[in-house]
């Protein structure tokens, strides 16, 4: 069933990025993405300390970024 | 006036100094590079921190979280910051530390009871008798009978009693915990970024070593990100008192071994792409696998009694050793003109049997040019380990995996916050943020037995959060 998921997922991405060939702005229609609160991490201390709060109270970690804290707060 | 403007460029010119310095330790100079261009005296607008092509910049961001939970449970103090020099081919410095502080009542994993508790743990030989106190959480000094074969070290013990119906916490609970990172990145060939990083972290029990290496690439036109991250991490546990046996009945002896270790290996595959003018979208993949010691060496579990649910003994708790785990993430950026909306989902789901949800919401609304405030809300919950057991019931015979730890059992969090940023330049900004953080679960299991129906057998956690900060682009 896993696997199958993961077959699933990975066939899922590849298709995504075939599409995505045809998708977006043009450069010159940019402007909104190149503002800094649409970074995809725009605050990354901000981001770091929440992700270090859920770490040390809740099981599960990891999908934004790497799995773990790098600490022994859980 | 004239002189906080002037003050403030003396320590400007010097943070520019150190990073020049810096980074011209770590690369090769650049035509171009010494272009200087003053960007400091533009009126407040939107935050643009792309100085453009063929400029060098520098990136300073400092922040302070505070973390205190209800009931005077954990409270932290954790100030952090990080520097981040950019050259102007794409190449990439940044270092970064972390300290922090924590101390409070932690629940110590015992259900509650109709009768009061006492708990015993180790504490050093010598000179722990001035420093545990009934001002450090009603604990007195023990002496211990002595064992043959025990460290020297056995002689005393503390002990904590816990008045009837109250959840047990142990209130000696405290720490100091220091971090140091690194990471590298730059363009390479027709690769986009490829990017190295490593960090340190070292409390009084713990040790965590990690290293990272990442690969980018851009495609349709930059509308198009892959990227591929792997990470591993390598950590020492050393509690205070030892390494107890797992199963074992607590005690307040000196175990003989001292240090446990655990490796963990990850990779996190990611796609983002500019969906339209005003959309982005990412969606990542991680898969993360750890093997070795993931007990909780100070967490126990009650034993009780089949008839009457009262607490006969506590067991240290134990985990399995491996753990894999695989989150789907799902992440949404949405630029309306004076609102931008981020919505983030994802599905975790691990080898323990825990599976959780979790969705991120905030909106952010700018304020004229120089303001803006984000409420943001976060829902979270997850099923439980397929070990975790709130209590064991006496006579039956012990499982080979067993914790009572909450944070492994089923619950729900749900996280209220609120943001106000002040675009301080174009180059600087500073932001205060709020949230209210709470979790809830099944506090009556069915099938609870004899006085445990009358007790919470949730230990609700409810907590504060601020956190401010300070960000800075200069040259």
């Amino acid at each position: 069933m896993r696997t199958a998921a993961r077959t699933v997922f990975l066939a899922g991405m590849a298709l995504a990025l075939a599409g995505c060939a045809s998708l977006g702005p043009k450069p010159w229609e940019k402007d909104l993405m190149a503002r800094h609160e649409m970074l995809v991490d725009p605050y990354p201390l901000q981001t770091a300390a929440e992700d270090h709060v859920y770490f040390s109270k809740e099981a599960s970690s990891g999908g934004r970024g790497f799995a773990g804290g790098g600490c022994g707060c859980n | 006036m004239q002189l906080k403007k002037r003050r403030r460029g003396n320590v400007r010119k010097s943070l520019a100094r150190i990073s020049a310095g810096l980074l011209a330790a770590a690369l090769p100079p650049l035509a171009g590079q010494a272009a200087a261009q003053s960007y400091y005296d533009d009126a407040s607008g939107t935050r643009n921190n792309n100085f453009g092509p063929g400029f060098t910049y520098s990136q300073l961001d400092a922040a302070l979280l505070v973390y205190q939970e209800a009931g005077g449970r954990v409270g932290a103090i954790e100030p952090t910051a990080n520097l981040s020099m950019h050259a102007a081919d794409g190449r990439q410095l940044s270092i970064g530390g972390v300290a922090d502080s924590v101390s409070g009542a932690t629940p110590n994993g015992a259900v509650p009871s109709n009768l009061p508790q006492n708990f015993v743990t180790p504490i050093k030989a010598q000179g722990s008798s001035a420093s545990v106190t009934s001002a450090s959480g009603g604990s007195t000094i023990i002496k211990l009978p002595p064992t043959p074969g025990q460290l020297a070290t056995a002689a005393l013990g503390r002990q904590y009693t816990v008045p009837a119906n109250t959840l047990p916490m142990d209130k000696g609970f405290h720490d100091h915990r220091a971090a140091l990172n690194g990471a590298w990145a730059q363009p390479l060939g027709g690769i986009t970024e490829i990017g190295v990083g490593a960090g340190y972290s070292r409390e009084s029990d713990y040790q965590s070593i990690t290293a990272n290496t990442h690969l980018s690439q851009n495609f349709n036109a930059n509308n198009t990100t892959m990227s591929l991250s792997l990470n591993s991490e390598f950590d020492s546990s050393f509690p205070f008192g030892g390494i107890p046996t797992p199963l074992s009945v607590m005690n307040a002896q000196w175990k003989t071994q001292s240090t446990r270790d655990k490796t963990q290996l990850g990779f996190v595959l990611g796609l983002t792409q500019v969906m339209t003018r005003s959309w982005l979208t990412q969606f990542n993949y991680a898969f993360d696998q750890q093997s070795g010691y993931q007990n909780d060496p100070y967490r126990i579990v009650s034993v009780v009694d089949p008839a009457s649910g009262v607490p006969t003994q506590s067991l240290y708790e134990n985990r399995p050793q491996s753990r894999q785990s695989n989150s789907f993430y799902w992440d949404n950026k949405l630029d309306l003109g004076p609102t931008v909306t981020d919505l983030s989902l994802r599905y975790f789901t691990d080898s323990w049997g825990i599976k959780s949800v979790t969705a991120d919401l905030a909106e952010r609304l700018n304020l004229g040019s120089a303001f803006y405030v984000e409420p943001s809300a976060r829902y979270y919950h997850q099923s439980a380990a397929n070990f975790f057991h709130s209590y064991l019931v006496g006579g039956q015979a012990l499982p080979a995996y067993a914790t009572s730890d909450s944070r492994l059992g089923s619950f729900t969090g749900t996280t209220f916050g609120a943001k106000l940023g002040w675009i301080v330049s174009k180059r600087s900004e500073f932001y205060v943020k709020g949230e209210y953080y709470a979790q809830s679960g099944n506090s009556h299991p069915a099938g609870a037995i004899g006085q445990l129906k009358q007790q919470d057998l949730f230990p609700k956690t409810s907590a504060a959060i601020a956190f401010i900060g300070y960000s800075w682009d200069f040259h």
